[in-house]
């Protein structure tokens, strides 16, 4: 039986980032102290541990999620927020077997979340209360979503 | 005359026929951006927020535009009393804006359109039936009991998501104004996959409405699907086509209910 663990692709667009700019604004007119916010997608893949690698090589030939003129990846061998992200996901988060409509081999499911991270006017993550602030208002819908810090 | 604003949003697609409609059922609709601000938004009487993607549906559908400073006007607006209507778009809003059901905090929102159970958007003809008295919904007091509507559903996120309990609360406090159905008026699961079959949803005081699917792409004849028996018994006779369909009694008993308002007042 193959051991199965988990990868972390976090994609982050190193282009202008509109939807990133348009929820900045957000925040501000919430009056949240916020300079910059960073948005990725975070592709969690469960993968048998003998492929992993080739997953590592494959994400970076889909283009619909990753490109390199204008993302930036970062692969991770967990998959758990960093200090000063928040990752929104649906409650019924269902895992795919495909990405962008590819299957891979070893691969036994696939979610997409979304990363956010709120940095001050010295590049710094804001205080924790603001980022809860800013997920309680804003960023999460609890109706149906779920923010992981 | 009563005034009535179509509120436009960047990403807004559906505000000329939500105004054709509109003006079609007797009422003064304008168009308005939400660039003129809620200054110029408190002037209207009663507002209807059409469907689209407002701000690309970025973040969320209807999550940016809840948090506008035009909505700042429409909010205090149906605080007071005015009536207000969100049509797929719109009422996503509705709901980000704690709005509707309106239990809740403002902007805090309770429940959510979600994205559908099939992750795909999907457009089809459907119909909805009344599920409350009308006069528990002020804002269309003038539907007849049990009024069923044909519209098309036509979105990504029409699911209605919430907790059991405040489903519960929901169907038991009346908010619960619209269910899918067949044309004979019996209930049928929801394309979306919304929960407990519901397509629209009203407030405490009943004077704001959020409706997924749009009434105003039903309202003439013409609007029916292909291989509708009545679009087809139309066909070559203009007059019949342009006839005014179901859809129409959606906004002609929102004009009623503008009318038997301004009456109280």
């Amino acid at each position: 039986m193959s051991e199965v663990i988990e990868r972390a692709y976090v994609v982050t667009l190193t282009i202008p980032d509109n939807e990133a700019f348009t929820a900045l604004t957000t925040l501000a007119r919430i009056g949240l102290p916020v300079e910059t916010a960073v948005r990725s997608d975070v592709w969690i893949a469960t993968v048998e541990a003998e492929h992993a690698a080739a997953l590592d090589r494959t994400i970076t030939t889909i283009e619909t999620v990753y490109n390199p003129n204008k993302h930036r990846l970062e692969v991770r061998e967990d998959a758990h927020p960093r200090s000063g992200e928040v990752w929104i996901t649906a409650h019924d988060e269902s895992p795919a077997i495909t990405i962008a409509g590819r299957t891979v081999d070893g691969v036994r499911g696939i979610v997409r979340r979304t990363s956010w991270r709120l940095l001050d006017q010295n590049g710094a993550d804001v205080p924790a209360n603001v980022l809860d602030r800013a997920t309680e208002s804003f960023l999460c819908n609890p109706a149906f979503q779920k923010a992981l810090k | 005359m009563l005034r009535v604003a179509v509120v436009l949003f960047p990403g807004t697609n559906s505000e000329d026929e939500t105004q054709r409609a509109l003006v079609a059922a007797g009422l003064h609709a304008e168009i308005v951006h939400w660039s003129r601000g809620s200054a110029a938004m408190r002037a209207f009487d009663a507002y209807v927020l059409p469907g689209g993607f407002a701000y690309e549906d970025r973040v969320r559908a209807g999550a940016v535009a809840a948090h506008d400073e035009v909505m700042d006007a429409v909010i205090e607006g149906a605080q007071a009393g005015k009536f207000v209507i969100g049509i797929c778009n719109g009422a996503q809003i509705l709901l980000e804006a704690g709005l509707v059901p309106g239990t809740g905090p403002l902007r805090r929102p309770t429940a959510a359109f979600a994205p559908n159970a099939s992750g795909k958007f999907q457009s089809v003809h459907v119909h909805v039936r009344l599920a409350v008295s009308p006069t528990r919904i002020p804002v269309l007091a003038g539907l007849a009991a049990d009024a069923v509507l044909p519209a098309w559903a036509s979105h990504g996120e029409g699911r209605l998501a919430a907790p059991d309990a405040e489903l519960d609360a929901m169907e038991h406090n009346g908010h619960v104004a619209f269910v899918y159905c067949n044309a004979r008026g019996e209930r049928v699961a929801a394309p979306s996959g919304s929960a407990r079959g519901v397509a629209g949803l009203t407030n405490v005081a009943g004077n704001v409405l959020a409706i997924m699917p749009h009434p105003e792409r039903d309202a003439w004849t013409f609007m029916h699907r292909d291989g509708d028996a009545e679009k087809a018994a139309a066909r070559g006779n203009a007059q019949a086509m342009l006839a005014p369909s179901g859809g129409m009694k959606f906004f002609h008993a929102f004009a009623a209910g503008l009318a038997a308002r301004r009456v109280l007042r």
